[in-house]
Order: C-alpha cells, then structure tokens, then sequence
C-alpha cells in the first residue's frame, strides 16, 4: 500500500521538524498527552512540510505526515448572540468543547488540519435536519479585527467553511455579523473523515482545509506576511446549530507563518 | 414596518367550494419542480382540521405580547407530507405494470383529513380555508433572518426572500407561524409565496386569485379607498386577519363563514350557528361576531329586493371590479 513508502517520508520529517517530540498517537479516541492547549492571543508557529512530501491526496485527513506534526487544541465556547434567533435557541448549559489543529505549510499550500468529538454523524441538510460544520477564520489585516464575524466592511475576515453534507469548502468573507458572503472565487478545498470509536463519546471528525498559499483576489487572506491571525468554529448539526448558532474560539491565536 | 402601499387579499369563505383550483394554479405556476414539489406557496385546508403543514397552529412563531420573536419549530417532511407520483406511464401506456400506483406509499399530505370536519349529524360542519403567505406588515420570518435575506417591497408590501443572501438557517421557516415559509432541500435555501408578483408588476392578478372558479378572491392596495380592499376590511369590517394573536398583522383577510342554525335534541333549530362562533372567533379574532352580523343585514337587504353595496361587491361580477392593481 501506498503508507509503506510514505512512512519512510514521514520519517524524514519527523527528523527535519522541530517538533520531534510531538507526535500524539492516533488511534479511536482523541488523545490529549502533549497536545499543547492555546488560548486567546496564543502565538503559534505553522508546520513546515518538506519540498518532495505529499499528502495521498491533496487534503488527505488521515494521512501519516499529520502524526508528525504538532497537534495544538483551544477551547471553544458558544458563541455570543448576535441576533435574537440565536438568542432564542442558545443552549445555556452548553459546556463547550476542545477543537484540535495543526497548521501546516509547504511551498506551494496552507493546512489547516481540525479534529473534534463528535457523537453523531450529521451530514444531511433537510427541512428538519441540520448539518455538522467547521470554520476557520482569518483576520484579512492584523489582531485589532473583531473575532466576531470581523469589524464593518473596513475591516473583514476570510472564512473558510467546511459543510459535512457536501464535504466541501467555501471560501467566504465577512464585515461584521450577518454579511457573511461567498466569494467569487473559490479557492480553498477540503477533505474529511469521520471515525468511529467503541463508544460513541470517541466518534470523531477530522478535516483538513488548504489552500494555495499565493492566492490572489479580494478577501482572499494573504499568507504573504509574518503573522495571521486564526480563529475556529463548529456546528453541531444534532443540535440544530447553524449561523451564530455555534461554538467558537475565544479571540484570535496568532499563527507566525515563517515556518521553522 | 411601514411601506409606501400594501397590496392585501381577501377571501370569502362563504363562497370556496374546495376545488383547489388557486392550489393547482399556484402550483403549476410555481411549485411542480426543482425541490419545490412537497410545497403548497398556496393550500385549501378543511377546517376544523389538522390544516396544512399537519398541526402548523400547534409550532409556534410569531410574536408574544411584547413584540419579541416566538420560538418556533420547522415541521418535518412528514408535516408536510411526501409527495407522490403515478406510474402512468408503465400502467397505462406501456402496460409493463398491471397496477397504477404511487412511487412511495401515502401516509400523510395536504388535506389527508379533507371534509372530515367536527361534530355529528345534524350537527356535522366544516369550512374551507385556502391559505398562503399573508405578506404581513410585521413579518415574523422577517424579524427572524439574521443574515437581512427577507425584505418587504415598499411598492406594494410584498414579502421575499433574497436568494442571493438566503443561506438555508432555516429561521424564518420556524418563526412564521403559517408555516408559510419552506425549506428548499435541493438548493439549501428558503422559498415562499411571491404574491405572483411578475404578473403584478404586468397589471395582472396572482394565479390563484385569476383562476378561482368560486370568486372568492380580491386583490387590491390597502389605501385605495374606492377599492374592494378597503370596502371589506375597512369599511364594513366583514374580513378578517387569521390569528391576529399571532402578532404578524396579516395583510390577507377572511369573510368568516356563516352557517345554518344548529339543531337541538328536538329536532327544531336553536339560536346558536352550526359553525360554533367561539371557533370562529378562535381563528378571526372578536370582529367576527360583528362580521356575521352584517353579512346577514347585508345579505337581508338583497334578499328583499334593496341595494346592497356589500353584497354586489361579495357577488363579484366583475373582475375588473374584484382586482384592482393600480
């Protein structure tokens, strides 16, 4: 099988990357043992993957190289209502949840790599029926951009948004809370797997989101500067989130994108 | 919210014989297709009765008393009933299937408890009650789109959604308390009842309207006060919003449906109506009592040979006088 040769690739990474000391085993249930947890304001470096390894596929989420990454998680909590049919159905008792990432890079494309427990499998959009989802969002200017959906017009975030029923990506931009807009061109792709534990309470989703690092366009986040700054979050379909129906990360994590 | 003009329906109950005729106008025109087909922008429902998605009174929206969003919940496919096909073409041209038969098994839809009614013989009664979006002046699924995706068209109040900016939340499926807002699952967004306005905007009246057989159907702006509109509503106060408790302020009225005196254990008739006035009142809100009142005065007066303005304009002779769009 094609993990053969691609161990030996894993291998040289493991050896070139400063991260040689993270590698959570990967198995039924997320492991937490030296996954670093980041909170607000966090810096955090991108991954480097060498010239010459590639993924299976393009965004392959369960391929090897990802064991030799860093693993990182941060807390998410539900999202502040922004509108009164948010508020209306928002879950006081929500506890909130861990997401786990990895960022990474080669020469060519930007990873975000995202896992969480996920009891339910959710990927149908119907009249009664709400999906699973991810985002990751980036701040298209510097930290100052409101974490929330982005500051006006004048200062907006590029959201990457992954949907379980279409296992697909779009990429969107918003200025501030209800403008979200899907951009002209999409350039972001995707990929996802969900795993099943021998307990529901291990199922997981792992999705992986990349992109062309030189990506031209409007909104569009450039990945051409010293640092960008991410935020997350995730719907759970079962409980009929969608919109600012969602958990979300607390403020920005700073990703410094000059890869070691 | 206000807008410059209002275009309203009304409705004469007293006079729908439940053809569904606006129904199959409505649907041809717009909902036979591209995951539009399990939606009825207009329906006629038999009342009482489950009405049309199953139990939608019973889901909640609207508003409460102090003007803020009510929860409320978006009906499943088997609310709303799953539609089915024929095998026409294997059973009745082909003949490769000796059985015509639907494509899933029937277990619910649109008027499953069609002219089932209330009560017992000689006290048995139901309506019909054709409904689609009221376009009201305070729109519940409006209030509830947290994206601005629903607007109300200053020109003529019509509601509609946004395609463009509608991103499937489903929020305004479950805060109109018709249920007049549906989900459509092959493009992820929502639709409604656009009042027909292409054929508005041409001079001419929505589809269900034109092809009612009955004539139940007036069309007109709310400030037109040579209108038929304004005679029904404002005037002589015989057409009603449903639900006002709902707090949306419709802007499609109903002429309550008058009935027989209900029979008493001797057999005789009772001052009491047939249709219960409590039950009409439930659905009508307190003008109904009034509304009857009238239309029996009214309907008095034509009898015995006088003039009635009111009742010449519920005959609808003419079109042209039952449709006024501009």
């Amino acid at each position: 099988m094609t993990a053969i040769p691609l161990r030996g690739l894993a291998a040289v990474i493991y050896a070139a990357s400063a991260f040689a000391a993270v590698s959570p085993a990967f198995g039924d249930s997320i492991v937490e043992a030296n996954v670093k947890a980041l909170g607000p304001g966090d810096e955090v470096a991108v991954s480097r993957i060498p010239d010459g390894v590639y993924l299976r596929s393009v965004n392959d989420p369960d391929d090897m190289i990802w064991e030799r990454l860093p693993e990182y998680r941060t807390r998410l909590a539900p999202a502040p209502p922004v509108h009164e049919s948010v508020a209306l159905r928002l879950d006081e008792d929500d506890p909130g949840m861990d997401v786990y990432f990895s960022l990474a890079r080669t020469s060519e494309r930007f990873y975000v790599r995202l896992r969480w427990r996920d009891e339910t499998r959710d990927a149908a959009t119907l009249r009664d029926r709400f999906r699973d989802g991810a985002a990751v969002q980036f701040a298209i200017g510097d930290a100052e951009t409101s974490y929330i959906m982005g500051t006006g017009p004048d200062a907006p975030v590029n959201i990457w948004y992954w949907r379980s029923d279409a296992n697909s990506v779009e990429s969107l931009a918003a200025g501030g809370p209800g403008s979200t807009t899907r951009l002209d061109a999409q350039p972001v792709s995707g990929d996802s797997l969900y795993q099943t534990g021998e307990k529901p309470a291990a199922n997981q989703w792992v999705v992986v989101m990349s992109r062309p690092i030189d990506t031209e366009g409007a909104h569009q986040v450039s990945f051409d500067r010293a640092q960008v700054p991410i935020a997350f979050a995730l719907w759970q379909g079962k409980d009929g989130q969608r919109d600012g129906l969602k958990s979300v990360s607390e403020d920005w994590i700073l990703v410094n994108l000059a890869a070691r | 919210m206000a807008v410059k003009r209002q275009l309203s329906m009304v409705m004469d109950l007293n006079k729908c014989i439940g053809c569904h005729t606006c129904t199959s106008a409505c649907k041809l025109q717009w909902t036979n297709r591209n995951g539009r087909e399990y939606m009825y922008w207009n329906n006629v429902e038999t009342m009482p009765g489950t009405g049309y998605p199953r139990d939608y009174a019973k889901m909640g929206g609207g508003f409460d008393e102090e003007g803020a969003l009510k929860l409320g919940q978006e009906p499943s496919a088997e609310d709303y009933g799953v539609p089915w096909e024929y095998n026409y073409e294997e059973a009745l041209m082909t003949g490769t299937d000796p059985w015509l038969r639907p494509n899933v098994k029937p277990t619910w839809g649109a008027n499953w408890d069609e002219d089932e009614g209330e009560g017992d013989y000689p006290n048995s009664y139901y309506f019909y009650l054709p409904r689609l979006c009221n376009h009201c002046e305070n729109p519940a699924c409006l209030a509830a789109c947290s994206r601005n995706a629903i607007y109300k068209r200053q020109e003529d109040g019509i509601v509609l959604i946004d395609q463009e900016r509608c991103r499937g939340y489903r929020y305004c499926v479950g805060a109109c308390p018709y249920k007049k807002v549906y989900f459509n699952e092959e493009i992820s967004k929502s639709e409604k009842c656009i009042f027909c306005y292409p054929r508005i905007e041409k001079g001419l009246p929505t589809a269900c309207a034109k092809q009612c057989v009955g004539r139940i159907r007036w069309i007109g702006y709310r400030d037109d006060e040579a209108g038929p509109i304004h005679l029904l509503v404002e005037q002589y106060k015989v057409a009603l919003p449903l639900h006002p408790e709902w707090g949306t302020k419709p802007n499609v009225f109903y002429v309550p449906p008058m009935s027989p005196p209900k029979i008493g254990d001797d057999g005789a008739p009772t001052a009491e109506s047939r249709v219960p006035l409590d039950y009409l009142e439930g659905l009508f809100g307190d003008g109904v009592q009034s509304a009857l009142e009238t239309l029996s005065r009214e309907r008095q007066k034509k009898a015995e040979g006088g003039e009635s303005e009111l009742m010449d304009t519920l005959i609808g002779y003419r079109h042209a006088e039952m449709f006024k769009l501009s």
